[in-house]
């Protein structure tokens, strides 16, 4: 049989993705359908007149848009698919850059021969944005299968219906259920509506501790501000609500009716040694040693999400929840030693830890934001806090923000009026550095203290932002600036500029711009989300973006995203600083071939950008 | 008549192959050759059919050695055609030797498994049909392909012959710079070439070779796929 004599053909074809899903036949057919042609530079792309897939055998092939932008360059190894569509190569000038070896594919037998797979067929049928989200789309999946905690939903693991009291119910009365129950929390109901919620330590605290009548009611003692989760809501929102409204049972409602509770102990339950356990141990922590400890603990936690598929965006929540609970005991910590604050104030978390995407081994950025009463003798007080926790943070490897943005600077522990003021400034003069403060100032999240005092500069300088155009085009100027890279060629990153480089910068040549974009859009928009894949969820079918751009800008993040999380797990399992340079070759071709499709994504939205700016 | 005390060679080439068409047996595989017209050496390599075509022998000598294995490939328009892909190993006599099985890999066992000689020369003459052999060291192909028609049919049909090795020497020669013979040799042309290295002597993949060898050729020393064909002959 004449394949045996072709199997130098056959292998360099079937280690080719999508060709490595086909079986030998599949691979057989292919090969017979080949006719091997030989181009020079200055030879008009394609050779043939009927649509056919190229397959580089050695050589090279450059990509320009009509401006003469040099898109991607292919090596060996490499396919030109762009001339089975013809909508596709109508808008791409394909050169020839080297004497040429390729193997040509006509369309039909193409389709014919992959036939079989449908990972082949699907990867022809589709342009890049396509191809991503259906590599998204089975990680996702992947991730239900293999993580527990990150996909779980509050239905999966809450427990009903709720033990509940009336609220003219005796404190006695609600003892003797809760013991009768063995629950350690009861709902207090009004004529069968939630009105307050009652737990073990409050009857320790506010009955026995002070000597309140045991026959009083129910109502007296009951806590009745009470945060409640949906049924729909995931597991990763019942940890971050736990964590912020520091309370270790949920009431949980359907539909706004109540059917049960969730507690610290049901999610602890969901998943062993997780970031809930981790949160939890933290916030019993009573020293700084024992948090430094604790936070060792951090790289070990993310290597494991890593390996269990996490998905990036439910890492980033973990870590940031985490870093969230280690800042507000050490604010605790510190306020048991200093005592109460002099005026109401707010402690910021700004960054990749306010948009909650926040990997272990970051450094902290972080400011205050105070009550317009403060007196100038009260910032003593702050500027001690400050310096407790920013120390803090960085004994638990949170380092200290080379740029210097922490509480500890007096520039950002300012009043409310300040903040005002900072942000109007930013706003109506977009100067070079407030620019750079704004990837930082305008990612915020309130950590401890009164959310309102955020709340409220928040809000005004959305109201400037959605109507200054010159403000965001001058963010977008600068957004722009950093730039996916146009993909590999041979073992190099391909960047404009035409110096090859070595190692792909993960962070700033493919997140930092997702990132960018989003907060623009956001600002654009007035929508006060910061984390990245709700901004773009948020302004999805906007002017600002459609639906579908939303989409492929949410798959692109999230793949880039997941190869971070594994290149750095990588590091951290060889006992190495995890860092975001990463060499392409360290992933697999098809990999490769998805990260491709990630910077053409990002290329396209980038463009569009620079075009309306 | 006329024919008979004219040397060969001063006759066309078109005449000779009328003349040997009265020698083959009708409906033969030879008589499919001889009445398919060969390519016009006035036209292009674009509208050239070439086949590409390489043997594996027991070596060198046509008297002593044998045919061991043929291969071929299609090449038109410029293209080489994989799904033409031929390759025939042949049922020598006696066994091979070691050192030879060592270049071609193919076995005795094999070998036995293969085809008369006369089933495989009748399938390339009828896939040699309306078509320009092209092959990498004309000495070899043509001395077997003759020696094997004569002890078939009797006699020797003219064939048109494309060789690389000639075209690249006659180029080489020309300038006045010095050169390893060795140079000439299929494997290292290829990679003067840059074209990729393949695992030489298999007859179907040496044929191949050479027709990717005389793409580089023509597209790099000549007038691409305008080259007219008498150039190359």
């Amino acid at each position: 049989m004449v394949n045996s004599e072709l199997a130098e053909i056959s292998d360099f074809i079937k280690d080719i993705p999508p060709f490595d899903n086909l079986s030998a036949e599949g691979i057989g057919q292919l090969v017979k359908s080949i006719h091997i042609e030989y181009v020079r530079p200055g030879h008009v792309m394609p050779p043939d007149e009927e649509a056919h897939l190229y397959i580089l055998r050695k050589g090279a092939l450059a990509y320009f848009n009509h401006d003469n932008e040099l898109l991607s360059k292919y090596s060996e190894g490499d396919m030109c698919s762009v001339f089975l569509f013809p909508d596709d190569a109508a808008s791409i000038r394909v050169e020839v850059e080297e004497d040429t070896l390729l193997y040509a594919i006509p369309k039909d037998l193409l389709m014919t021969a992959i036939e079989e797979s449908t990972e082949a067929t699907g990867f022809f049928r589709q342009t890049a944005a396509q191809r991503l989200q259906n590599r998204m789309q089975k990680h996702n999946e992947g991730a239900v299968i293999s993580s527990t905690l990150s996909n779980a939903l509050v239905a999966d693991f809450y427990h009903g219906p709720a033990a509940t009291v009336d609220s003219g119910d005796s404190i006695q009365v609600t003892a003797m259920r809760m013991n009768e129950l063995g629950y350690s929390c009861m709902v207090v109901t009004e004529a069968g509506n939630m009105v307050g919620i009652v737990t073990d330590k409050d009857i320790r605290r506010r009955c026995v501790a002070i000597g309140l009548d045991i026959h009083a009611p129910v109502a007296e003692i009951m806590t009745t501000d009470v945060v409640t989760l949906d049924v729909n809501q995931s597991a990763y929102d019942a940890l971050i609500t736990m964590t912020s409204s520091r309370a270790h049972h949920l009431p949980v409602t359907d539909a706004g009716e109540l059917t049960g509770v969730v507690t610290v102990t049901d999610m602890l339950n969901q998943e062993g040694d997780n970031a809930i356990n981790l949160v939890h141990l933290i916030r019993k922590a009573k020293s700084i040693e024992e948090l430094v400890r604790l936070s060792a603990m951090l790289p070990r936690l993310q290597i494991r999400m890593a390996r269990l598929g996490t998905l990036a965006e439910h890492a980033g929540k973990s870590i940031s929840a985490i870093t969230t609970a280690l800042t507000k005991r050490l604010i605790q910590l510190a306020e048991a030693d200093l005592g109460s604050a002099p005026v109401p104030y707010a402690w910021l978390a700004a960054g990749s830890q306010a948009r909650q995407e926040q990997f272990a081994h970051s450094d902290q950025d972080n400011a205050i934001i105070i009550h317009d009463d403060m007196q100038p003798e009260d910032d003593a007080w702050f500027k001690a806090l400050a310096k407790f926790v920013n120390d803090g943070l960085h004994a638990c490897g949170f380092v200290y923000c080379p740029g210097d943005v922490m509480a500890s600077n007096d520039k950002w522990r300012q009043t409310k009026s300040v903040w005002h003021q900072y942000f109007s400034q930013w706003v109506d003069t977009p100067k070079p550095k407030a620019l750079l403060y704004s990837s930082i100032f305008f990612d915020l999240a309130t950590i401890h203290g009164d959310a309102s005092l955020l709340g409220e500069v928040r809000e005004r300088m959305l109201s400037k932002t959605v109507t200054n155009t010159l403000f965001i085009a001058h963010l977008s100027r600068n957004a722009l600036s950093f730039k996916p890279p146009l993909g590999f060629f041979r073992d190099f990153v391909l960047v404009e500029s035409g110096d090859n480089e070595k190692a792909l910068d993960l962070k700033h040549n493919g997140i930092t711009p997702i990132v960018d974009l989003a907060r623009i859009y956001a600002l654009q928009e007035g929508v006060s989300a910061v984390n990245t894949v709700e901004r773009l969820k948020q302004v999805a079918g906007t002017p600002s973006l459609t639906q579908a751009s939303a989409r492929n800008l949410i798959d692109a993040f999230e793949f880039l995203g997941h190869l971070r999380l594994v290149h750095q797990a990588d590091l951290l399992q060889a006992g190495k600083e995890p860092s975001n340079f990463m060499n392409p070759k360290s992933i697999s071709k098809l990999e490769r071939e998805h990260l491709k499709d990630a910077f053409k994504v990002i290329k396209t939205l980038q463009s569009n950008r620079q075009v309306t700016y | 008549m006329i024919a008979q005390v004219l040397p060969k060679a001063l006759l066309s080439m078109d005449k000779r192959r009328r003349l040997c068409l009265l020698k083959a047996p009708a409906g033969s595989a030879m008589h499919d050759y001889l009445s398919t017209p060969l390519p016009n050496k006035d036209a292009t390599i674009a509208r050239t059919n070439i086949l590409s075509l390489d043997f594996e022998t027991t070596g060198l000598n046509v008297n002593n050695d044998q045919l061991l294995s043929i291969g071929c490939v299609d090449m038109s328009h410029g293209k080489i055609k994989l799904a033409s892909g031929y390759h025939q190993v042949i049922r020598t006599h006696g066994n091979l030797c070691k050192t030879n099985v060592a270049i071609h890999q193919i076995t005795d066992a094999e070998k036995e498994q293969g085809a008369e000689l006369q089933h495989a020369i009748d399938d390339l003459l009828r896939l040699m049909a309306g078509k320009v052999l092209l092959v990498h060291y004309a000495k070899i192909e043509r001395n077997f392909l003759t020696q094997a028609c004569k002890r078939i049919y009797g006699f020797v049909p003219p064939f048109l012959m494309i060789d690389t090795l000639a075209i690249i020497k006659r180029r080489l020669d020309k300038s006045d710079m010095p050169y390893d013979p060795s140079k000439l040799r299929l494997v290292n042309q290829r990679s003067s070439f840059g074209l990729p290295s393949y695992h030489a002597h298999n007859a179907l993949k040496d044929a191949i070779a050479t027709a990717e060898l005389l793409q580089a050729e023509l597209q790099t020393h000549h007038k691409g796929l305008s080259t007219k064909l008498r150039k190359l002959l």
